[in-house]
């Protein structure tokens, strides 16, 4: 009883000490919200994986204004109702000012809404639906919108020279937002889309969905996807016999289901200056903390840049508050040269014109072979 | 803090709404409706619905209970003529093919969901869903001592005992499934007006089996335990991210520990209190005494 009364003591101390005033050395605390079990859990791995390296960073070279970062990485296991949960908790129980989340439209969308009620910031590295630009101020971007990255797209198939071209992608907003943009850029250059196939995701077959595609006898397939489902749906063309050229948006986020099937013939366009400078700097030291970089994906460099315009706009401003931080970030991200390469946002805080890069996947790996912007 | 405890309170209270509108199918009648989600998110859609078409939200709700009840009229008609287990598949698949054209039309926002507008104060939201919550009880309350509830209730232990006392099961869960469905599309129209923003991705499966956990660990038959349910289910999930917090792991294992020691806590239940929390009280009436 009596060690159990001075630990109680001891603990009334320590919570006293936890609660006492804000003081210079007190950590900033940033919260981290991705689906880290549920479904799409390797990618926002990935992301945590990158914000932490960014704090790794800025802790080392002594915090921001001598203040560390200190994140809380909440999980949102892929649904709406959880993730506003771990919204509600930073928001409102640790108080951070801002949070980088990953997750789909359906998951970011309500906590836009939550993070605008309570004036707080909320960095986006996953979604690009459209109605993202309806939180200017409290909603930013790393990741750019789909229709730059899908006009891209189409401009690589016109100019190497194919005529027809399908579309395969999942029926979610990023496969049908690539997949517009990416058309349209095709067919104003001359080209004629064959087929068009937007597959239901989470389904272990996709045979269904893609034999359409055969007959029409496309050059080229454009698509977008991650995931289990990109390889389910690479499985499927494969048993089907489909020679085409696969041209994708992210193609190192794919999942190849059978390395020969693709060698050769997978190209897409990357945003990023991944293989720039401070790109390969996020790589190497993922690669120092993570045990190597094979199981590297771009969301690492999101994930990344994300906290770092953060702590750079609370830099800036000099002062943790979100106010200022959503003041800030405009005012940073323009000078900043990050690992996604330079960021450029439009007048609601949404990511336009990224660094483009040409991949082609040959010798079983992604080689960039040219790079735009 | 505030703030959050008046959070968690309005999702405890909305997910009580549809935990009890589940207790008159499942606790009352014996219905098995795996489908549970599906009122919920039609509600939820006409709110959305009637806000783009801006329309104000007594329209939407009107919407959406006579919706949820033409639907559940709908998914009765074959479900009439088959036995209770046919019950779970039939409104399973009914859920899915609402997420699934909810995904698939555009007119319904497609993937993209449809933003509705909120509520501009955190503590009207508690109060509308305290005040649903006390309603959908009362309901409740009043059909299981009703002679019409016992009814149910003979009808959940033996549907052919109830039609040897002359009455007819089909009708008695049309009756059952109109309440539990206007009820829960209530609460659906009540979540879109909290949340903000429906989409495709809010209504799967899950959320149904989430509901489903609250019943059964609150105890079926029972409305007191369906709260108590509601509420333990949120509070576990909420309370575990503390819990979380104070561990030093990578938090993709914390994460994936969380959901363990979630799932542990109910076997756990289920093993040693399978009655639930608050369990069904067995009555007995004397047939004889006035």
């Amino acid at each position: 009883m009596k060690n159990f009364l001075s630990l109680a003591f001891c603990s009334a101390l320590a919570l006293a000490a936890v609660q006492g005033p804000a003081r210079a050395a007190d950590p900033i605390q940033i919260g981290v919200i991705a689906n880290l079990t549920g479904s799409a859990v390797k990618t926002s791995v990935q992301m945590t994986r990158g914000v932490e390296l960014a704090a790794d960073a800025i802790n080392a070279a002594g915090g921001i204004d001598g203040r560390p970062v200190k994140l809380i990485v909440e999980d949102s296991e892929n649904r709406a109702q959880e993730a506003l949960n771990a919204a509600n908790k930073l928001y409102n129980v640790d108080k951070v000012p801002a949070a980088i989340m990953f997750g789909g439209s359906g998951l970011m969308i309500p906590v836009a809404e939550l993070a605008k009620e309570k004036g707080r910031v909320l960095v986006n590295t996953s979604s690009s639906s459209p109605k993202l630009g309806n939180y200017p101020g409290t909603l930013f971007s790393i990741l750019p919108l789909d229709d730059i990255v899908g006009k891209e797209l189409g401009l690589l198939i016109s100019d190497s020279g194919a005529k027809t071209a399908a579309i395969v992608v999942p029926n979610s907003t990023f496969g049908l937002g690539v997949a517009e943009a990416a058309a349209a850029a095709f067919e104003a250059k001359g080209g004629k889309i064959v087929k068009k196939v937007a597959f239901t995701e989470g389904q272990p077959d996709y045979r269904a969905d893609i034999q359409p595609v055969v007959p029409a006898k496309p050059d080229v397939i454009i698509t977008a996807g991650y995931g289990d489902d990109s390889r389910a749906m690479l499985k499927a063309a494969r048993e089907l016999g489909l020679t085409a050229k696969w041209y994708a948006a992210y193609p190192s986020i794919l999942e190849l289901e059978n390395k020969g099937f693709v060698e050769g013939k997978l190209f897409g366009v990357d945003n990023g200056g991944y293989a720039q400078p401070a790109g390969k700097a996020v790589a190497d030291k993922y690669g120092a903390k993570f045990n190597g970089t094979a199981d590297l994906m771009a969301h690492v460099y999101y994930g990344y840049d994300a906290l770092m315009v953060i702590a750079a706009a609370i830099k800036k401003a000099g002062s943790a508050e979100p106010a200022a931080i959503a003041k800030a970030l405009p005012e940073v991200v323009s000078s900043y040269d990050g690992a996604t390469g330079k960021i450029v946002w439009d007048a609601r805080g949404q990511r336009v014109s990224p660094p483009i890069d040409v991949i082609e996947y040959k010798g079983g790996d992604f080689v960039t072979t040219a790079t735009r912007n | 803090m505030l703030d959050f405890a008046i959070y968690c309170l309005t999702i405890i209270a909305v997910w009580s709404v549809l935990g009890l509108s589940l207790n008159i199918q499942f606790g009352l009648t014996g219905l098995v409706n795996f489908g549970q989600v599906l009122p919920f998110g039609l509600g939820a859609y006409a709110a959305a619905l009637a806000a783009q078409a801006g329309l104000p939200w007594p329209a939407g709700a009107a919407l959406g209970l006579v919706v949820a009840v033409a639907v559940s009229l709908l998914v009765l008609l074959p479900a009439r003529r088959l036995s209770q287990d046919y019950w779970a598949l039939i409104t399973l698949g009914a859920g899915e093919l609402f997420r699934l054209t909810a995904l698939n039309a555009p007119s319904l926002g497609g993937a993209d969901g449809l933003t509705v507008p909120r509520f501009a104060d955190p503590h009207l939201a508690l109060g509308a869903a305290l005040a649903l919550m006390a309603v959908a009880w009362l309901m409740s309350h009043r059909i299981a001592h009703s002679p019409f509830g016992r009814l149910l209730k003979v009808l959940r232990e033996d549907e052919v005992l109830a039609a040897t006392l002359g009455r007819n099961p089909v009708a008695y869960q049309r009756t059952v499934s109109i309440i539990a469905w206007a009820m829960a599309a209530a609460g659906g129209v009540l979540y879109a007006h909290i949340v903000g923003y429906v989409s495709p991705s809010s209504f799967t499966v899950t959320e149904t089996f989430i509901v489903w956990t609250a019943l059964i660990l609150g105890g079926p038959g029972n409305n007191l335990g369906v709260v108590v349910g509601a509420a333990a289910v949120q509070l576990l999930s909420v309370s575990s991210r503390f819990v979380a917090s104070w561990i030093d792991l990578p938090a993709d294992v914390l994460a994936n520990g969380r959901l363990a020691l979630f799932g542990l806590v109910l076997v756990l239940m289920f093993l040693f209190r399978p009655q639930g929390l608050v369990p069904e009280k067995k009555e007995v009436r004397d047939a004889q005494r006035r």
